[in-house]
């Protein structure tokens, strides 16, 4: 992911100090292109959080994701573009539909979509795509992209840069992703012995709380994830 | 066990990439006759030459699909002087073919030969009416009935060749000593009529003859012992037609 | 203009590549396999052999009435036969047939990416398929499709990792300008962990879990009838089109062979794609249907460890030949 953030940045930098320099009254093609398309892209992130249908909200972000993509190939990035579409379109976005399928996700909307807290969240996103923004535009102020020129994010180039300037962190996040990869499994794991070893002892704790005739309907949760979609499936067959 | 792990995919490859090499089975019927079994049951034929109205297969029939309507005739006596003899006519005979489930139980009840199995099997209609085959269009059947096959080899001989050779042997027995032993059963009589029996079972086509001769067993014990030789020598008990009976 | 002239023509030539290749090889699968099982096929359509069934097919979808489900996500519904079939459509113009410009829709940098990250997208298709049928046996369909892509995209990836890290480059063209003989027996491992992770994508038989129409009746295309479900079964051959062609590419040599790698280097890589789709059909009509948690297993405790162990190889060949 770094890589691909990396470039995001990057593209974004560079794209204003192209304005900056052209001017905005004799726009290129491809500028009016990456703006087009930026608006259609920052659309679609917005249908995505405030629509209703969660499985909408998951395909709109695919074409979120998609347009950000060519974003990448108008700035001549294309090794990041593709890894884009492979990594997010073609995996996350995979993954999160497996996982809406999963739960009681309906056809139209679901009425308990809505988060109570909208303006907080808004308060979040502009704050921090106000500081994202900032660090970019801060980062890369005079940065200049040559779009006719020889690409400047080709697969050699980014590979180049990737694993001369940039090997440290690209390691250390190597190393992030492996730990959390190892923790999931061990937590996955985990979850398991105790799902096979059978209540000895959390049965007389539900017993004990005073919401016992809800206790039927916790396990799902409490029991950890393997449970908890195994009876999710049963019931996502609308 | 497959000593090598995969071997048995490897197999399972071969095994279509060989059947693709061979010729494939299909048959592509409008084009290509199938060629059935000579004993397929198609349809049913009606020789109504030898139908004496019995009944017997509509009787048996597990689905009533057969329609016998018939009357009585007298025949005037033969010798002047004789008794006038009644007799069964046909006046309809049908079978329900949309009914029919092809079990052949009235084939196998007929004690005169009357139907037979035919292998044709395009008598499809748009009309299930139209399925009801009456008597002309069953007699048509029979023209497509084939010669029965030939028994297999070390098959046990048929029961009317094996009696007709029985006296035929015998009767060149008693013609190669005619003088040193005198036997009076087997004149000519007998020889002729097993003769035609065989014929008559194997291809009713060629014998327009109504009914008497094909089955003997059926007339009954009373009047076969009579006819044939082999019974007339011992003392006519009743033990011995009912083995024969059984046998056929 | 010309350059226009150019583009327009490449990508005229793509398209009818793309609705024409997927049609033989249906057809042919129709026929290896009625023969791999003692059958005819098809034989009346066209008079000859029945060439022209698929043709006939066609005609016949295109008559019948698209229904779509009253309680279906009416729009996602009906535009996920097109999320299905155009990814290959776009894949068709990264492929190389011949050496040059020439031979190739339109090379692409990173051309490995390119086709692994658009064929991931083709199966998104499945899945909005899947969930707006409102059909139970779909949504089946959809989560069976979804966990078989997760399982398989990874040995895939690795593998196409391997060939790069071979070649020193992610452009398709280039791989096949650095391809040597002896890449053959190298990456032999890596080809044949590629081409089943591959087909476990198309779902293809055996790998068909997604579809099993005798469980779920057809997975997430079900609700599906007429040109639309037509679209399903197109992008199903398009996607056999594409992955035979990349495994030739990436594993095969395209247009390199024993003789004649000039002038005749585009039909090197069309026999051998054409091979390759013979073994798609063949293992499809010997293979029984793999269960779901066989279907896991499979790749990820043999595809994964393999595609990692050939990567490993590639890593210590690659060092040692320097």
């Amino acid at each position: 992911m770094s890589p691909a953030a990396a470039a995001a940045t990057a593209a974004h930098s560079m794209t204003t100090a192209a304005a900056e320099s052209h001017g905005f009254l004799s726009p290129t093609g491809v500028e009016i292109a990456f703006l087009l398309v930026g608006l259609v892209t920052f659309g679609a992130a917005l249908v995505t959080v405030t629509t209703k249908q969660l499985v909408h909200a998951a395909l709109w972000l695919v074409v979120t994701l998609g347009g950000i993509a060519v974003e990448y190939l108008l700035l001549t990035a294309e090794f990041i573009a593709w890894v884009q579409v492979l990594i997010y379109v073609g995996s996350v976005v995979v993954l999160l539909l497996f996982g809406l399928m999963l739960t009681k996700a309906p056809i139209g909307r679901s009425p308990d979509a809505d988060s109570g807290n909208r303006w907080a969240a808004l308060a979040v996103a502009v704050a921090a795509a106000a500081a994202l923004v900032w660090v970019v535009v801060d980062a890369f102020r005079a940065t200049w992209i040559d779009l006719g020129g020889p690409a400047a994010g080709s697969t050699e180039a980014t590979g180049a840069s990737l694993f001369q300037n940039w090997v440290l962190p690209f390691e250390a996040l190597s190393v992030l992703l492996l730990a959390a990869l190892v923790g999931a499994i061990v937590l996955s794991r985990k979850a398991k012995t105790e799902k096979s070893s059978p209540p000895v002892n959390s049965r007389p704790a539900t017993g004990s709380s005073p919401s016992v005739p809800d206790s039927r309907n916790h396990p799902v949760e409490r029991n950890g994830s393997v449970k908890g979609t195994e009876s999710a499936e049963q019931e996502g067959g609308r | 066990m497959a000593p090598i792990p995969g071997s048995g995919l490897a197999k399972g490859l071969a095994v279509t990439l060989r059947t693709m090499t061979r010729k494939s089975v299909t048959e592509q019927y409008p084009e290509v006759q199938p060629d059935l079994p000579p004993r397929t049951r198609g349809v049913i034929g009606l020789f109504e030459e030898n139908c004496t109205v019995c009944m017997l297969c509509a009787r048996e029939c597990p689905d009533w699909c057969i329609y016998i309507d018939s009357h009585k005739e007298t025949v005037p006596a033969a010798v002047p002087g004789g008794r006038e003899r009644s007799r069964n006519v046909l006046d309809r005979f049908a079978i329900d073919f949309s009914l029919c489930m092809y079990c052949g139980i009235c084939i196998e009840v007929c004690p005169f030969d009357a139907l037979f199995w035919s292998p044709e099997f395009e008598y499809a209609e748009t009309d299930i009416r139209e399925l009801t085959h009456e008597r002309d269009k069953l007699r048509e059947w029979m023209w497509t009935v084939p010669a029965p096959p030939a028994l297999d080899p070390g098959a046990e001989e048929p029961k009317e060749i094996a009696a007709a050779r029985k006296s035929a042997e015998k009767l060149a027995a008693a013609q190669a000593e005619p003088v040193a032993e005198p036997t009076p059963g087997p004149a000519p009589g007998p020889a002729p009529k097993p003769a035609v029996e065989p014929g008559s079972a194997q291809n009713p086509n060629t014998d327009p003859a109504p009914g008497p001769a094909p089955k003997p067993p059926a007339p009954g014990p009373a009047s076969e012992p009579a006819a044939e030789p082999g019974p007339v020598q011992k003392p006519s008990t009743d033990p011995a037609p009912k083995p024969q009976e059984g046998d056929s | 203009m010309n350059d226009a002239l150019d583009v327009a023509l490449r990508l005229l030539i793509v398209f009818v590549v793309f609705l024409t290749f997927p049609l033989i090889v249906g057809q042919t699968e129709h026929k290896v396999m009625a023969h791999m099982q003692g059958r005819l096929g098809p034989m009346y359509a066209g008079g000859f052999h029945g060439w022209a069934q698929l043709v006939a097919d066609g005609v016949k979808f295109a008559q019948k009435e698209d229904v779509v489900p009253a309680g279906a996500d009416r729009r996602i519904f009906q535009l996920a036969p097109a999320v299905a079939l155009l990814p290959y459509l776009l894949v068709l113009l990264a492929i190389p047939i011949g050496p040059g410009e020439g031979a190739v829709g339109e090379v692409i940098d990173a051309g490995v990416f390119f086709v692994l990250a658009v064929m991931g997208v083709g199966v998104l298709g499945s899945l909005m398929a899947g969930w707006a049928s409102a059909n139970k046996f779909s949504l089946l369909g959809g989560l069976r499709t979804a966990a078989q892509l997760l399982a398989y995209e990874l040995p895939m990836l690795l593998t196409a990792a391997s060939v790069a890290m071979a070649a020193g480059t992610v452009s398709l063209p280039g791989i096949l300008d650095a391809f040597e003989w002896w890449w053959l027996p190298w990456q032999i491992v890596g080809a044949i962990v590629f081409f089943v992770a591959g087909l476990a994508e198309l779902q293809r038989p055996p790998f068909d879990m997604p579809v099993a129409d005798s469980e779920i009746i057809f997975g997430a295309y079900t609700e599906y009838t007429g040109l639309r479900f037509a679209l399903f079964l197109l992008a199903e051959y398009a996607g056999i089109i594409v992955l035979c062609g990349l495994t030739t590419v990436l594993f095969l040599g395209g247009w390199h062979g024993p003789w004649g790698a000039d002038g005749l280097g585009w039909v090197w890589t069309l026999l051998k794609a054409a091979v390759l789709a013979f073994i798609v059909i063949w293992l499809r009509v010997t293979y029984p249907r793999l269960r779901e948690d066989q279907l896991q297993r499979l790749s990820w405790t043999l595809l994964v460890p393999l595609s990692l162990a050939q990567i490993a190889l590639t890593g210590i060949v690659k060092v040692v030949i320097q």
